[in-house]
């Protein structure tokens, strides 16, 4: 079921277009992915859908209501560029954000507790924020967006920017909050995180979204006919070659379209009698990186 | 508007204020800084009394000399000793001369001064003083009754009056000011209440200046460190602008309560003495007429100082947006300043019921007159009035300028803003 639907979201800054006609629903209990380059209308379209800005045109509807304070309650919204009260002890700070969002008394300051010691933070919750490591703030930003147990989670970017150790850690929350039954909404232009978390996508390009679904129906639909290609050698014979419908680069790996589906086997033969030394063949097989490149191009060439 | 963000948003200003170091310095240091100005003022008057004047009094006539120079002798500042004066006879043509002679030592300063009363003065009653600095008032003072009195004294003998009638032509004219008020009582004047007219009014011009470039910066900060996001996920950015100028409003209306205090003690007990002329002549509701209008003044300015502060994202650009508002609040203490001179005359009565100048310009006014009750009550409506207004206006700058950072917008940008949904 859906919990969360945006309809035909429009948001204009001094005549530019940043989100255009934007539609897209989220259902219980999933990871959705919001995906998209760097100034395609991630950002403004996640500040629409938790009130921040209004749209232009268009609504965000929550359980079939239009979004109201109720629904920021139930928000635990980590931003993009991430911010603290940097004078503010610790304890202070992340009990202030609990209160904002209404949960204050002994229980939040237990579960400030609870949430300071996994994170091997107790020791320092009388201390200034200014004063912790770069990395210890993150944590602490992390905290305070799950301290008051929210049934959203909205991650802007949430990988940017953040070391190794904050990376596993932001992802063990991730899929911690999938498995209590939460709704996670995050925006990257991560292809493979996103490949990897979530259950839906959207993705935006110049504030419209070009594609919209479940991950593994939209893989099922754009890997057919394509093998996904690893190798050494020299594979220009196979340019014009009246099996191949087109060869799409993406750097590590090469994506093969074929006209028809039943010659995968003759292609691997092809490439085996001309010396090709190959690392990995993957039949019907295509990663989002390569479908976004596939569609972000094509919007790029009907321009 | 006020609901638990709201609230939560002022209990985290007032913790972080009231408990700052810089509170409780300014709450110390300000009192002591008005005293000292007070005394240094007091002190550079009294040294300026205290010069030793030497003068050389100069006429063609033995008798005004002599008349001139008894009542000189009869001065207080002659028999303690802070001043003296010889004559010299001069014939009127020769005086040129003389003064060439006196030249060097008045540059000098040997002597402080010449003065010169030909018998012409007698009819005219102009005298010429010389001196390297002939603006001395205070010593003017000094002298010129003495010269008034020596005048009149040969003017009028000879001419069949008593002395009593030559004692009444020669007294100057007294002036006591006494303030009449409407609940019928009849008070002598002193110098209190105009003391306190400047004292009230310099705390309000300083305070509002101050908590308002405060409110600014703490803005500013926001929006550039990026908090300002994480608390626009939880409340709206009107209870944060609300909530943030009312933890302001509160701090810096318990600061001035601790700043009057004093002065509430100094009207209700006989704690302190002060001479009866510097007392100040007001109620102790002025006390809290002051600070209801503090209140307003503080919420109007603070309002409009984060607004400011919203518009851009570094202290530098925000400086330099705010000059339109200190005016709004300089020009005003300079009105109010100058109110001293007339309290009562159409300007001061226009410019303590205009907006923003209502606010600095009424409350000192209310010190030096009785100000009609329509005209308080009128300019309290408009203050709240403007103070809606603000309020409105400067919710919709700070909605839309709080997110935005980068390019330093333009003023036409800004009022674009205004029409934007957000």
């Amino acid at each position: 079921m859906n919990v969360l639907e945006v309809k035909n979201l429009t948001k204009r800054f001094s005549g530019i277009t940043a989100v255009d006609n934007a539609s897209f629903s989220v259902s219980e209990g999933s990871v959705f992915g919001l995906i998209g380059r760097n100034g395609a209308g991630k950002t403004t379209t996640i500040r629409m859908m938790l009130n921040i800005y209004f749209p232009d045109e268009g609504e965000v509807l929550f359980k079939g209501a239009k979004i109201e304070q109720d629904f920021k309650d139930s928000v635990g919204y980590l931003p993009e560029e991430r911010g603290l009260y940097k004078k503010m002890k610790v304890i202070d700070m992340l009990l202030f954000l609990a209160e904002l969002k209404g949960k204050k008394g002994n229980a939040v300051l237990k579960s400030v507790n609870q949430y300071l010691e996994r994170f091997d933070l107790a020791d320092r919750k009388n201390s200034k924020v200014e004063d912790l490591s770069k990395g210890n703030q993150q944590k602490i930003q992390f905290i305070g967006t799950i301290l008051h147990d929210p049934d959203f989670l909205i991650f802007d970017e949430p990988f940017s920017g953040l070391d190794p150790i904050n990376t596993n850690l932001l992802k063990e929350i991730i899929l911690e909050m999938k498995e209590k039954g939460k709704v996670v909404i995050f925006s990257t232009h991560l292809m493979e995180f996103a490949e990897k978390m979530c259950d839906n996508i959207a993705m935006i390009d110049k504030g419209k979204i070009i594609l919209n679904g479940k991950l593994s129906e939209i893989k099922g639909k754009y890997a057919s006919k394509n093998v996904s290609l690893n190798y050494l050698g020299n594979i220009s014979f196979l340019n014009n070659h009246p099996m191949i419908e087109s060869i799409e680069d993406f750097g590590n790996t090469t994506g093969i379209k074929l006209k028809d589906e039943n010659s995968d086997q003759e292609l691997l033969k092809l490439l085996m009698a001309n010396n090709i030394s190959i690392k990995k063949y993957n039949v019907d097989e295509i990663s989002l990186h390569e479908i976004f490149v596939l569609l972000a191009g094509k919007e790029a060439a009907n321009v | 508007m006020f609901n638990r963000r709201t609230l939560a948003i002022i209990k985290r200003e007032l913790r972080m204020k009231l408990f700052s170091k810089s509170f409780i310095l300014m709450t110390l240091l300000v009192p002591l800084f008005m005293i000292m100005i007070f005394s240094i003022q007091y002190f550079i008057q009294t040294m300026s009394g205290d010069q030793r004047a030497d003068l050389v009094i100069v006429s063609d006539s033995d008798e005004i000399l002599k008349k001139v120079q008894d009542e000189i002798f009869q001065t207080s500042d002659f028999k303690s000793g802070d001043l003296s004066a010889r004559i010299e006879k001069v014939e009127l043509n020769l005086f040129g001369n003389k003064l060439d002679e006196y030249k060097s030592d008045l540059i000098a300063q040997r002597i402080t001064g010449v003065v010169f009363v030909p018998t012409s003065a007698l009819q005219s009653k102009e005298v010429k003083y010389y001196s390297s600095n002939p603006n001395n008032s205070s010593l003017f003072y000094k002298i010129k009754p003495s010269i008034n009195k020596a005048l009149v004294e040969i003017y009028f003998s000879g001419k069949q009056l008593t002395q009593d009638e030559i004692k009444f032509a020669r007294k100057d004219v007294e002036i006591s000011g006494f303030r009449v008020s409407s609940d019928e009582k009849v008070a002598q004047e002193g110098y209190g209440n105009r003391i306190a007219m400047v004292l009230f009014s310099f705390l309000l011009y300083m305070a509002l200046l101050f908590s308002g470039s405060m409110t600014m910066n703490a803005v500013v900060e926001e929006k550039s460190n990026k908090i300002v996001e994480v608390l626009l996920s939880s409340a709206s950015s009107t209870e944060l602008m609300t909530g943030k100028i009312f933890g302001t409003v509160i701090v810096e209306i318990i600061q001035m309560a601790i700043w009057l205090s004093p002065m509430v003690l100094l009207l209700t007990t006989s704690w302190f003495f002060i001479p009866q002329e510097f007392m100040p002549q007001m109620s102790i509701g002025y006390i809290f007429y002051f600070l209801f209008n503090y209140a307003l003044a503080l919420i109007t300015y603070v309002a409009l100082y984060a607004t400011v502060g919203a518009i851009f994202d570094n202290p530098q650009d925000a400086q330099s947006g705010v000059w339109p508002l200190m005016l709004l609040i300089m020009i005003p203490f300079f009105i109010a300043l100058g109110l001293e001179s007339n309290s009562q005359s159409s300007f001061a009565i226009i410019a303590s019921l205009l907006p923003f100048a209502s606010l600095i310009v009424m409350p000192a006014r209310m010190i030096l007159v009785e100000v009609p009750l329509w005209q308080i009550l009128l300019s309290c409506v408009i203050n709240i009035v403007v103070l809606f207004g603000i309020f409105k206006l400067a919710g919709k700058i700070y909605r839309i300028g709080i997110l935005l950072t980068g390019k330093k917008p333009k003023w036409s940008e800004v009022f674009s803003w205004l029409k934007m949904s957000a």
